[in-house]
C-alpha cells in the first residue's frame, strides 16, 4: 500500500467556489480533492486515505448535512469543515451536534480555511494514530487463548493471583504462567500497560 | 206669496257685484232677496227661491230644524249663530253638497225680525286644508320612517324636532330631547366646541351650503355613536336662518370595520413585505455569497501565489481573470433583484378597472380620512376591461395613495386631496392618474424617481415605486411621473385594454 498524504476534499456544487479553493489550498501546498457533489464524492472516496473534508452545507441534491450522515453510517472518521452562507447558522448548528469538526461562514479569510483544514488534518492523524494502535492491540488479544483471556479480564480487573486461581478453580502456579504469557503476547511489560490498553479497546468498542 | 221688498236698482247692483251669495228670509224663514252669487254658487235662478223657505239649500239635520231655530231666536232673543258664523254643509239644485261657510245677521230694526245670510263656497278651501294636513301627514310619516336621524335646532342649538330614528339611536325618548340643548345633551364633550363652530359657521355663511361631518354622540346608556350628519339651514318666512336640519347616519359599525379592513390590510401587507423582503433577502444573500467568496479565495490565492519565490503566473493570470468574472456574476444577481418580482405568479383576469379601484374604497377612504385628505374618484363610465392581478394593481395604487397622503401633510389640512382618475387614452389604452395637491416631487429626485433604495421619507424604503413600476410593466403598462404645472404630484398607470369582441 502507498503511503497516503493528508488530502483536502472539497465537495461544493459551486464551480467558482470549488475552483477558488483548488488554488487557494494549492497556493500553500495543499493536495485537493475537488468534488461537485455529495454522490460524486462518495462514488470515489476511499476510507483510508487521509484528510479532511471542506464541504458546502447547502448543495441541490444531496445537501452537505446528508453527505454527513452518510459518511456517518459507513463509519467514516474523515472531519468535517462545514462551509455554511449567513444565513445558515441553523444548519451549521445541526452539522456541528452531529460531529462536524469545525465550520466557517463565506466568504472567508484564507487564513481562516488553512488554520482549520490543518487542525482538521492533525484530528485526523491523531484519530487514524488511535486506530492503528487499537487494530494492533486487538490483533494481540486475538492471538491469546481462550483460558489467556479469561486470565487477562481478571487481572487487568484488579484481581490478585490468589483470588484469580480460585476463580479459575486452577492453582496459583498455574496462573503464573498463564500471565506471563498474557504478557508476552501483549508485548508488555507491565501492568499497568496491560490495563490501558484494555481500556482503549473497551473504548472503541 | 207678494214680494214685500224689492231692492232698489242700486241695492240690486251692489247685491249682484258681492262674491259671496247673499241671501234675505223674513222671520219664516221665507227667501225675499237671493243674489247673482247664489244663483251661481247654488244652481237656481232667483226666481226658483225667492218665496221659498231657505231650508231648501240646507241638507240634514240643519234642514228639518231651521223653522225651529228661527221659532226660538224669535221666543228667546238668544242668537245661535248671529255674528258668529259658522261651517254647515249646503246643497245645490243638482243636490250637490258642499262645504260652506255662512254669517248671518239680522236687519236692523226689522220687526218681525229679517235676516241676511252670507254664505261662502269652502270648497277649495276645504281642499286646500285637506292637501296640507295630507302633505304634513305624509312629511310626518316621512320623519318617522326616516332610517336616517333628523333633528332640528334653533339657532341656540336647542332641540325643535328630532325623529323615531333618532331617538332610538339616541335611546332618549323624543320628548325629553325636544327643548334641550343638542351639545350639552348629546354631543360627546370634546367634540362639544367643534360642533358649535361647525354649526355656527353653517347658519353664518352666505350660500348655506350643507355641511358634512362626523362626531360622536352620547346615548341615554352612555354609549358612544359615530354619526355621519348632514346639515342644511332653515330659514324663516322672513328668509333668515332660524335653525338648522340635520341628518345623520350611525356609521360606528361601518368606520370600525373600515377601520378594521384598513387594519388587517396594513398587517397582511406588512407581513407580506417583511416576509417577502427576508425571502429576497436570504435568497440575494446566498447567491451574492458564492461570487464573493470565490472572489475572495481567488485574491488570497493570488496574494499568496505571488508572495512564492518563482510564482505560477499562469495561476496568478487564473486568479485575476476569475476575480473579474465573478465580480460580474454579482452584478448580474442584483440585476435579476428586479425581476423576482416579476417572476411571482400572477392571477390576470378581466377586471373592471373601475371596480378594482373603488374596491379599495373604504381602506383609502380610513386613511384619508385620517389625514385629512379629500379622495375624489372621477372614473369614467363604460371603459373596456383589463387583464390584471387585481391585488398587484391595487398595491400599486396603495402605493400611490400612501405616498400621496404621506406628501400631502406637508401642506395645510383644508387643501389636501387626491383625485384617482380613469379614462381611455387616445390610443384606447386605460389611464388611471393619480393626482394630489401636495409638493410634488423634488426635481433632484425626478431622474432616480423608480429605482430601488431612492425614497424622501426617512422611514421609506425606497422600494415602493420600483416594486410598482416592475408590477405594471409586468402587465406590459407603463408607470410614468408627470410634473404639474404649479405643485402636485401626478402618476399614471397606462395599461393595454383588452380588444373588443368582435373586433
Amino acid at each position: 500500500m502507498k503511503p497516503l498524504t493528508a488530502t483536502v476534499f472539497v465537495v461544493d456544487d459551486d464551480d467558482a467556489v470549488r475552483s477558488s479553493l483548488r488554488l487557494l489550498l494549492k497556493s500553500v501546498g495543499l493536495p485537493v480533492s475537488l468534488h461537485a457533489s455529495g454522490q460524486d464524492f462518495l462514488a470515489s472516496y476511499d476510507p483510508t486515505q487521509p484528510g479532511c473534508l471542506v464541504l458546502d452545507i447547502r448543495m441541490p441534491g444531496m445537501s452537505g448535512l446528508e453527505l454527513q450522515r452518510h459518511l456517518s453510517l459507513r463509519g467514516a472518521i474523515i472531519p468535517i469543515v462545514f462551509i455554511t452562507g449567513h444565513g445558515d447558522v441553523p444548519m451549521a448548528v445541526e452539522a456541528m451536534q452531529y460531529g462536524a469538526f469545525d465550520f466557517l461562514q463565506k466568504p472567508f479569510r484564507d487564513q481562516d480555511l488553512i488554520d482549520r483544514v490543518q487542525r482538521a488534518f492533525e484530528k485526523d492523524a491523531a484519530t487514524r494514530r488511535e486506530l492503528g494502535e487499537i487494530g494492533r492491540i486487538q490483533a494481540r488479544i486475538a492471538s491469546l487463548t481462550a483460558r489467556e483471556r479469561e486470565v487477562l479480564a481478571l487481572v487487568t480487573s484488579g484481581k490478585a493471583n490468589k483470588v484469580v486461581a480460585a476463580e479459575l478453580k486452577v492453582s496459583p502456579r498455574t496462573v503464573e504462567i498463564h500471565r506471563a504469557r498474557v504478557m508476552e503476547k501483549m508485548e508488555t511489560q507491565s501492568l499497568a500497560q496491560l490495563v490501558r490498553m484494555v481500556m482503549e479497546v473497551e473504548r472503541h468498542r | 206669496m207678494a214680494r214685500p221688498h224689492i231692492p232698489s236698482f242700486e241695492f240690486q247692483a251692489l247685491l249682484d257685484a258681492a262674491v259671496d251669495a247673499v241671501i234675505l228670509i223674513d222671520h219664516h224663514g221665507v227667501m225675499e232677496v237671493f243674489n247673482h252669487s247664489a244663483e251661481l254658487l247654488f244652481g237656481y235662478t232667483a226666481g226658483e227661491t225667492v218665496g221659498r223657505n231657505v231650508s231648501m239649500l240646507m241638507t240634514g239635520r240643519d234642514r228639518h230644524h231651521h223653522d225651529g231655530y228661527l221659532e226660538r231666536y224669535i221666543r228667546t232673543g238668544v242668537a245661535h249663530i248671529i255674528g258668529v258664523g259658522r261651517d254647515v254643509l249646503a246643497r245645490r239644485k243638482d243636490g250637490h253638497e258642499f262645504p260652506a261657510f255662512l254669517s248671518v245677521g239680522r236687519i236692523a230694526g226689522s220687526e218681525p225680525p229679517r235676516f241676511v245670510g252670507f254664505i261662502q263656497d269652502m270648497t277649495l278651501r276645504h281642499q286646500a286644508l285637506a292637501a296640507v294636513q295630507r302633505e304634513r301627514d305624509r312629511a310626518s310619516h316621512y320623519l318617522e320612517a326616516a332610517q336616517t336621524i333628523l333633528v332640528a335646532l334653533d339657532l341656540g342649538h336647542c332641540v325643535t324636532l328630532i325623529n323615531r330614528t333618532g331617538s332610538e339611536v339616541l335611546g332618549h325618548d323624543e320628548r325629553s330631547l325636544r327643548g334641550r340643548d343638542w351639545l350639552e345633551a348629546v354631543v360627546v364633550p370634546a367634540q362639544r366646541a367643534q360642533v358649535a363652530l361647525e354649526l355656527r359657521a353653517l347658519v353664518e355663511s352666505e350660500q348655506h351650503r350643507p355641511l358634512h361631518s362626523e362626531y360622536s354622540v352620547l346615548t341615554h346608556g352612555g354609549l358612544e355613536r359615530l354619526i355621519a350628519w348632514r346639515c342644511v339651514v332653515l330659514e324663516g318666512v322672513e328668509g333668515g336662518p332660524i335653525g338648522v336640519l340635520c341628518s345623520g347616519d350611525d356609521v360606528t359599525e361601518t368606520r370600525r370595520a373600515e377601520f378594521d379592513a384598513r387594519e388587517s390590510r396594513e398587517r397582511m401587507m406588512h407581513v407580506s413585505r417583511l416576509a417577502t423582503m427576508g425571502e429576497m433577502a436570504t435568497g440575494i444573500s446566498h447567491e451574492l455569497n458564492q461570487p464573493l467568496t470565490a472572489i475572495a479565495n481567488y485574491a488570497q490565492a493570488g496574494t499568496r501565489l505571488l508572495a512564492q519565490a518563482e510564482p505560477d503566473l499562469g495561476d496568478v493570470r487564473e486568479a485575476l481573470q476569475q476575480i473579474a468574472a465573478q465580480a460580474l456574476r454579482a452584478g448580474e444577481i442584483i440585476r435579476r433583484l428586479r425581476s423576482l418580482v416579476k417572476n411571482r405568479v400572477t392571477e390576470c383576469e378581466q377586471s373592471s378597472i373601475n371596480d378594482v379601484i373603488e374596491e379599495l374604497g373604504p381602506i383609502v377612504r380610513a386613511d384619508a380620512r385620517a389625514n385629512d385628505v379629500r379622495v375624489v374618484l372621477d372614473l369614467a363610465p363604460d371603459l373596456p376591461n383589463v387583464s390584471v392581478d387585481r391585488i398587484q394593481i391595487q398595491q400599486v395604487l396603495l402605493n400611490l395613495l400612501r405616498n400621496s397622503i404621506d406628501a400631502l401633510a406637508a401642506i395645510p389640512a383644508g387643501q389636501r386631496e387626491i383625485v384617482v382618475r380613469s379614462s381611455r387614452n387616445d390610443v384606447g389604452d386605460i389611464a388611471v392618474v393619480v393626482i394630489d395637491t401636495g409638493p410634488g416631487v423634488a426635481p433632484e429626485l425626478l431622474e432616480r424617481l423608480f429605482m430601488p433604495f431612492v425614497t424622501s421619507r426617512p422611514e421609506g424604503t425606497g422600494l415602493g415605486l420600483a416594486i410598482s413600476r416592475t408590477i405594471v410593466e409586468a402587465h406590459k403598462g407603463r408607470l410614468d411621473y408627470e410634473p404639474r404645472a404649479g405643485s402636485g404630484a401626478r402618476f399614471v398607470i397606462t395599461l393595454p385594454s383588452e380588444p373588443e369582441p368582435h373586433a
